[in-house]
């Protein structure tokens, strides 16, 4: 009865966020739309309005970019998002691995973890030019420089969540006869996953705002792409279509993020 | 129950424990327990807070190693942590990511047991103490008295030679607490585990035990052993009951009096020793 309260509050509250926010989002749109439709205002030829550009997404010949290279907005979008989900999974897996292998001796934590907090705050897009020079232009470029952005933070925060367990579920898994290698994997593994996962989630916007960056500095496709081709062809309204599919997009990985979070990784240790 | 066999399953000699802390003078937090726990014993250790009783039981335990003397289980020196020995928190320590089912198959499963060859035994527990209604549920979706019946049933599913109990029911309301001590009855005469129980309530202390050891403080050691076998002392409102808790507290409240005198006294010397009279 309670339960069922609770889940019904819990529902009413989401309705509400999410009616908030799209009225939000529709009066954004509704003055945009107001103010670029004046064609006397020196705004709408950099800033045209949505109804001007939104269009394209539902023409199938819509596509951007020359001759072979040319791709539909959905392909770069697709394109993006590979390259962001891969390098943030890469990462994901590769710190939780290298947090436990560095928690397992006082040691490597001594002589690893000051390495990691100086690499950890240099900003993905400085690595670009050296993606660029080892990989060349291409998808392990972008999704180099999100593991980059991710990885280092990600290992640092799996070694503190590992000092965060308390020692009572690390002793009764013992004394219930578990060895070392079991309690890495029933206990370690699933106490410090969700922690982790929140981390990964928030640097997220890191990541996505590096691969745009790789993106419109020296890869030929992707959303990074579709901006800087409305530069180059001095086109406002691909310029904002670009802007808007990365702002949706963005937030609804975000958003896709955080339903995995809540469904898969929801326990507090 | 029965209780054939009457040679002690663990027992502790000449124990002593030390804790320092960086430059500080160590401490003496247990000075020469001996104890001898019988197969088939419920052993209540009551005591002050603070006052050594779970130091004591993580030495049984193999938790901590002892500063001076040794535990022995079955006769030899107990040197690290063994399923043989059971250990209940005071604390939660079910696992919040699995059901209580799961954490009941825990001490299976991470012994890299299939689940085809524990489930049953699981099932049987859950049914024994009444949980099979909850076998589904979260830890976080129960209340503080069925998690620790579920932390209860988790080391009792392993079938340990001796459980230690370390003041299960101390953050539990009364009405509750005596439900589970009911319960904790129940499983000890359906399974005939040895126990061991740390608290610091009288009351529980006799209630649940057949063997009561009185802790004193500051050091920890072993101030009055009495024998509470008899029926007698299975009812909180008889006279013989009622009779020994009066005696008991008084012997707590005498040791912690004589206690704090000694330590004021103690503490003036050294007053008198570094205060330069001119």
């Amino acid at each position: 009865m309670g339960n069922n309260i609770q889940s019904e509050q819990a529902w009413r509250q989401s309705l509400l966020s999410i009616g908030c926010g799209l009225l939000s989002c529709a009066v954004l749109g509704l003055l945009w739309e107001g103010i670029g439709r004046n064609p006397e205002n020196p705004i709408t030829q950099v800033l045209p309005p949505p109804s001007q550009f939104l269009p394209v997404l539902f023409e199938s010949d819509f596509k951007i970019g020359l001759g072979s290279q040319a791709a539909s907005i959905y392909q770069s979008v697709a394109v993006t998002l590979v390259r962001v989900l891969v390098g943030m999974t890469v990462a994901f897996i590769g710190s939780i691995l290298c947090g436990l292998l560095i928690s397992l001796s006082k040691w490597s934590e001594l002589f690893i973890l000051p390495v990691l907090g100086l690499i950890a705050p240099i900003a993905p897009i400085a690595w670009v030019p050296l993606a660029l020079v080892v990989f060349g232009v291409s998808n392990l470029t972008a999704i180099f420089i999100v593991f980059m952005g991710v990885f280092f933070t990600l290992t640092i925060a799996t070694v503190a969540e590992i000092k965060r367990i308390p020692k009572n579920l690390l002793m009764t898994a013992q004394n219930l006869g578990g060895g070392s290698f079991n309690r890495w994997r029933w206990v370690i593994v699933p106490a410090v996953l969700p922690g982790v996962f929140t981390l990964l989630r928030l640097n997220f916007i890191a990541a996505w705002m590096a691969v745009l960056a790789a993106e419109m500095t020296g890869l030929r496709d992707g959303l990074g792409t579709v901006v800087m081709t409305g530069r180059n062809l001095f086109n406002s309204d691909l310029i904002l279509l670009g802007i808007c599919i990365i702002g949706i997009t963005g937030f609804a990985v975000d958003r896709l993020l955080l339903l995995i979070q809540r469904k898969f990784f929801w326990w507090q240790v | 129950m029965e209780t054939c066999d009457r040679t002690p399953i663990l027992s502790c000699k000449h124990l002593n424990k030390q804790f320092s802390s960086g430059r500080k003078k160590s401490t003496t937090v247990l000075a020469n327990v001996n104890l001898d726990v019988r197969q088939g014993d419920f052993v209540t250790i009551l005591g002050q807070s603070g006052g050594g009783k779970s130091t004591l039981l993580k030495l049984l335990g193999g938790f901590i190693q002892p500063s001076a003397g040794q535990v022995l289980f079955h006769g030899v020196p107990l040197k690290q942590i063994t399923p043989k020995i059971g250990m209940v928190f005071q604390e939660d320590t079910l696992y919040p990511w699995l059901t209580v089912e799961q954490n009941i198959g825990f001490g299976f499963k991470i012994r890299g047991k299939k689940k085809a060859h524990y489930i049953a035994k699981v099932r049987e527990v859950l049914e024994h103490v009444g949980l099979s209604q909850a076998r589904k549920s979260y830890p976080h979706q129960l209340s503080g008295g069925m998690r620790q019946r579920v932390s209860i049933a988790r080391s009792i599913a392993v079938q340990p030679d001796v459980l230690l109990l370390d003041e299960p029911f101390s953050a539990l309301d009364i009405q509750l607490r005596r439900r589970l001590q009911n319960f904790l009855s129940s499983i000890w005469k359906d399974t005939a585990t040895t126990m061991v129980l740390v608290t610091h309530n009288v009351e529980e202390a006799i209630l649940l035990g057949q063997t009561l050891i009185v802790i004193g403080d500051r050091p920890g050691r072993i101030i009055e052993t009495v024998d509470i076998a008899d029926d007698t002392f299975r009812d909180r409102y008889d006279p013989g009951f009622l009779a020994l808790q009066r005696h008991l507290e008084g012997v707590i409240e005498i040791d912690v009096n004589q206690q704090e005198t000694l330590l004021r006294e103690k503490s003036q010397e050294a007053v008198g020793k570094t205060v330069k009279i001119p």
